[in-house]
């Protein structure tokens, strides 16, 4: 800090704890209602302190959920998701700003406009979309007749099924959700900052656009590909509507999938203290990557601050 | 002429290479059970599986009724349906005419097994058959009655609730009166079905025209005439006066009832599973009241959920599935599955069954539902409702019944309301759907 | 989709004003009371590292000016990978969706009849589908402030202190971690007014709150509720924009005699502007389209429709009441309308923005 101000500092402090306290509540009356017995969990109000049954009650849950398969799932639809979607949108941002070309403003309302009919609301084409990936090819060779053109080329009835199915892959639960537009948005918000200078100083060293990219971009850029890249684990691990429609092996399911199975619906026990202690352990590895990646938001900064 | 293929498999499994060594056929059952009653069908599940060595039924959780409805459009869409899905009772009318599903009836007649169709419970056969002929195999069904407090009644002064509407509010008023508990009862979150529909059959009140739509896609809703206009100005005056709580949002309007908090409470009989093991108050259960100028009340209708069949498999796959309903449809099967959940079952033969191995004895409230459900035959404001987008209709009036709730409605206007917005849902229904269902006639074979 | 035909780049934008002042320099236009020689200081040190030069006649909106010229070989490379997962898993399920609009089909897709805009007449004859339009608005108006104002006082407060930043950070972030049905039910939970604890606080305040029966308790719940979960997002880039703040320039500004908060609104709060813009869109967007998950764990969109907003009536009437044509011509309107918005936005703000520090 440039100067003390120690009261200043105190408020922050006091407004950082409130800040804290209201993440804190919900998440505290989690943990009471997981450290409950069912007939505990049910009485009202809900007692104000935590029960004895909380290792047992996350024990069960680990087991009904079968969390030890979901959570591999679920990290490798997420780190998918983070991964993918960090690549194609620097590399599509990198090329909406710092080329100029015919189709640019085009290019970066199309990909924004993905953002605006969530997965939800597309969810039966999407289905369709991936439980045959070659679908639109088909059309078009429909559409073209190549096979008539084969009939008469060769004078053979042929048929083509093009058949590409994700159903149940992970590319299948991946791909369809690397498909929006928030972080081409974040790198084009975050490229235009980035000083002209720097680019003016590579072509003037002779550097590749590429090199400019990987040598200069990227670095500068660390802070903001932490910070989305946590933003993205906990979207990707949070998926949920998706892969509970598109999965049909339960060997596929994702921890989220596993933790909704937990959730008593109408006619079933109102289990919620095992719900709840399912929820607190599906928490766990996205607060573990906020914790790990933390340590990167420093780095950014001594880059960029040079 | 010569025929040639080229198919190309760019990626992913093909579902059809199958092990083999192993012989079984494998068939999907997509279902919406999560908590305890998922780990009871996949008891279920496994039962079927052990019981022969020829099929596997896969029991795959999809999720709420709702997700897995859109999860089976989807996948039919996607020419990939799982062979059987388990479809919630106001899906009816869509799966029935959806072109998609094959009747069970047919199928189970066609595979060589001989289930008594007549044998089944006549609300829950007419619930789930069209034109005479079973549809979807009943699987999990319900029916609301009354749970009461007994120790509340008993300090209250009355030995247990009155069986009219009329003489059970001067009991809720004294209850609460007394100060025995802070309100007499909990608004049911489906409280369209306990309270409006049930209520309806019940009390021998037409809710649409035509038989309750059994009589054609042409129905209209006339709830807006009946009693249903007075029973939502009863329940709006018991919210008024506290005799009612609404649980909202966020915990199951049960806990109220079950913690002591309430005294009664309209729920599904389902319920049995959880406040057997759990509850720990005096509780009973009774039949749910009717109006006093009613008499005898009908019988109540049914809610749950059947499995329906999905066209586009082998032949090899529906004997896997003919297999497994006729498992489902076993007097055994049906009362094991009674007693370990709260519902019923769903022929004569297992509530014999069950009845002579002194089931009632020890559980005397879960025999209401099934006496509840048989009393008198059913007439055309009891045999059960048949509209089309009955979950749309439901909304439309849960939103107006609220509308009432919040003060910003009286009920006669809410429920004109109701029925004029139903009844265009029910006009877009017929529109798309004129003409359909030919398929289900016996003689159509 | 349709609507994406006319936009072409010359109709988004008039030609940006050349000479567009960076946002240093306006913020010393807007506040002409201070003429401290401090704050010039602060400018003219910022020109002299980096402030681009001005007057170039080709500077296109969104634009680095320093680039890499013209050439589509390159640039429509790097597009590939995203434009081809968009039009495989984005623009032709969208499409499709879509053209239900024009549809009445039934879910399974046997029977389906081409009705013109029958769907759209039918929900512009419809007052719920209108009282829906204006909740929505006040809904995102006001998740938008809480959560972005919310956002930039937690995060001024983390650059401020030095011990515990990152347990804060971490305890900030952890709304995003919760499953959005996990979170609906917590916060339903603890305000309902029967048995939640935050909803006896409120009694006891004398406060008379009762979601389930009183439209706009319920409609505050969601507006709550929907803010709670989002203010993680802003906050984190709010965060890692303030650590990228020059250290020098803030240093100059101290040694001009600025305080902390003033520091912060003069210096680093223009410099974040593109993130702000960034986070107000991306807000925007978020409100309209990503909280039905909430709306349906926390009200159902009731009491009496009070919380049912647009994209929770499009997601109840397409995937619960599967009524897919209605739902369809919902989501072409809201699109359209979000489009609009968005193109306001962008066309007020963007260039408005300082991006050339």
């Amino acid at each position: 800090m440039v100067e003390r101000a120690p009261i200043l500092d105190m408020i922050c402090h006091a407004i950082l704890i409130a800040g804290a306290m209201l993440v804190c509540v919900p998440l505290y009356f989690a943990f009471v209602a997981g450290s409950l017995t069912i007939a505990e969990v049910q009485k009202v109000p809900l007692p104000w302190l935590p029960g004895d049954q909380f290792l047992a009650n996350l024990q069960t849950a680990w087991v009904k959920a079968d969390f030890s398969r979901s959570f591999l799932n679920s990290i490798v639809v997420a780190l998918g998701i983070t991964a993918g979607k960090i690549v194609v949108s620097l590399l599509s941002a990198f090329a909406i700003t710092y080329f100029r070309f015919r189709y640019r403003m085009l290019a970066f309302w199309l990909i924004f406009m993905s953002l605006m009919l969530p997965i939800e609301v597309r969810i039966v084409p999407t289905f369709e979309a991936v439980a045959n990936a070659a679908l639109p090819l088909q059309w078009l060779a429909d559409m073209l007749h190549v096979v008539d053109l084969w009939k008469w080329i060769s004078g053979h009835d042929v048929t083509i099924a093009l058949e590409w199915n994700m159903v149940n892959t992970y590319p299948g639960l991946i791909l369809p959700l690397i498909a929006s537009a928030t972080a081409t948005f974040l790198f084009r918000q975050f490229f235009l900052t980035v000083p002209d200078e720097l680019c003016e100083a590579a072509r003037l060293d002779g550097a590749s656009p590429l090199r400019f990219f990987w040598s200069i971009l990227l670095p500068l850029s660390v802070s903001n590909i932490v910070a989305l890249a946590i933003i993205l684990f906990l979207f990707g691990w949070n998926q949920y509507l998706w892969p509970l429609l598109f999965t049909t092996d339960k060997d596929m399911a994702t921890a989220v999938i596993a933790l909704k199975n937990l959730i008593p619906r109408a006619d079933s026990e109102p289990a919620w203290n095992i719900a709840m202690s399912g929820a607190l352990l599906a928490m766990l590895p996205p607060t573990l990557v906020i914790l790990l990646l933390q340590r990167w938001f420093l780095k950014g900064l001594v880059d960029s601050s040079k | 002429m010569k025929k040639m293929a080229f198919i190309a498999a760019l990626f992913g499994v093909l579902a059809l290479a199958a092990p083999a060594q192993a012989a079984r056929v494998e068939v999907q059952w997509w279902h919406a059970m999560s908590g305890v009653l998922g780990e009871r069908l996949n008891e279920l599940v496994e039962k079927f599986n052990a019981s022969q060595d020829k099929y596997t039924v896969v029991a795959v959780a999809k999720g709420n009724y709702d997700e897995v409805t859109n999860g089976v459009i989807a996948a039919y869409r996607a020419k990939r349906p799982p062979e059987m899905v388990q479809i919630a009772e106001r899906g009816y009318m869509t799966m029935l005419l959806s072109g998609a599903v094959v009747p069970v009836q047919e199928l189970l007649d066609q595979k060589g097994y001989k289930v008594d169709f007549s044998d089944f419970v006549k609300p829950v056969a007419s619930f789930w058959s069209y034109k005479g002929r079973m549809s979807a195999m009943p699987f999990n069904s319900s029916t609301p009655i009354f749970w009461y407090n007994k120790d509340h009644f008993q300090k209250a002064g009355f030995d247990k609730p009155a069986a009219t509407w009329q003489e059970l509010e001067k009991q809720l008023y004294a209850i609460k009166a007394k100060g025995v508990s802070e309100c007499g009862t909990v608004l049911p979150g489906d409280f369209f079905w306990s309270l409006l529909e049930n209520y309806s059959a019940i009390n021998n009140q037409p809710y649409g025209t035509l038989a309750n739509g059994f009589d054609g896609l042409g129905t209209e809703f006339v709830y807006n005439k009946t009693k249903v206009v007075s029973q939502v100005a009863r329940l709006k005056k018991w919210l008024d006066d506290g005799v009612m709580q609404i649980a909202g949002q966020g915990f199951s309007p049960e806990q109220l009832f079950t913690s002591g908090r309430c005294s009664t409470f309209v729920n599904s009989t389902a319920s049995h599973g959880n406040i057997e093991r759990n509850a720990k108050i005096n509780w009973s259960a009774t039949f749910l009241p009717h109006e006093s100028d009613i008499n005898p009340p009908l019988n109540s209708t049914i809610g749950g959920g059947a499995i329906w069949v999905m066209k586009g498999h082998t032949p090899e796959r529906y004997d896997a599935v003919a297999a497994f309903l006729d498992f489902v449809a076993q007097a055994e099967t049906q009362v094991w599955w009674h007693g370990v959940t709260g519902y019923v079952p769903a022929t004569n033969k297992a509530y014999a069954m069950a009845r002579e191995r002194g089931y009632y004895k020890d559980h005397p409230t879960r025999e209401i539902a099934v006496l509840q459900l048989s009393r008198g035959t059913p007439n055309d404001n009891s045999r059960g409702f048949r509209f089309g987008n009955f979950v749309q209709t439901m909304l439309a009036q849960r939103s107006e019944v609220e509308a009432v709730f919040t003060g910003q409605k009286q009920p006669q206007q809410a429920m004109d309301d109701a029925v004029k917005r139903g009844n265009e849902i029910l006009r877009q229904f017929e529109k798309l759907n004129a003409g359909k269902g030919t398929e289900w006639s016996p003689e159509a074979k | 989709m349709k609507a994406s035909a006319p936009i072409a780049p010359s109709s988004i934008w008039p030609e940006a004003p050349a000479d567009s002042p960076s946002g240093l320099a306006r913020s010393q236009h807007k506040s002409p009371g201070e003429t401290a020689a401090g704050r010039r200081a602060v400018t003219e040190r910022a020109s002299k590292a980096w402030t681009p030069k001005r007057g170039q006649p080709d500077r296109e909106p969104g634009l680095k000016r320093a680039n890499f010229g013209r050439g589509v070989g390159l640039p429509t490379l790097l597009l590939l990978p995203q434009v081809l997962i968009l039009v495989f898993f984005f623009f032709i399920p969208s499409l499709r969706a879509l053209t239900q609009s024009v549809l009445l089909s039934d879910p399974f897709g046997t029977t389906v009849h081409f009705v013109w805009f029958d769907n759209f007449k039918a929900l512009f004859a419809n007052g719920e589908y209108r009282q829906s339009l204006v909740t929505t608005v006040w809904f995102t108006v006001a998740q938008n402030v809480i959560t972005l104002a919310i956002a930039v006082v937690l995060a001024f407060a983390t650059d401020r202190v030095v011990r515990a930043r990152s347990v804060y950070r971490t305890l900030i972030l952890l709304p995003y971690a919760i499953a959005p049905a996990i979170a609906g039910i917590l916060w339903a939970f603890l305000f309902n007014p029967v048995v939640g604890p935050l909803a006896h606080m409120l009694h006891a305040l004398g406060i008379s709150w009762d979601p389930n029966r009183n439209p706009n308790d319920a409609l505050w719940l969601v507006i709550m509720a929907a803010s709670w979960k989002h203010i993680c997002y802003d906050y984190i880039f709010l965060v890692v924009g303030l650590l990228a703040v020059p250290v020098s320039l803030m240093e100059a500004a101290a040694v001009d005699g600025a305080g902390p908060i003033r520091r912060f609104f003069l210096i680093a709060l223009p410099m974040l502007g593109p993130t702000i813009f960034f986070l107000a869109v991306m807000n925007f967007i978020y409100g309209f389209f990503e909280t039905f998950a909430i709306i349906d764990a926390v009200t159902h969109g009731g009491p009496a429709g009070a919380t049912n907003i647009l994209v929770y009536k499009v997601f109840v009437d397409g995937f619960i009441n599967l009524d897919l044509g209605s739902s369809a011509a919902q989501s072409v309107l809201l699109m359209t309308f979000a489009l609009i918005c968005t193109l306001l936005q962008f066309r007020y703000f963007d260039h408005k923005v300082n991006y050339g520090v």
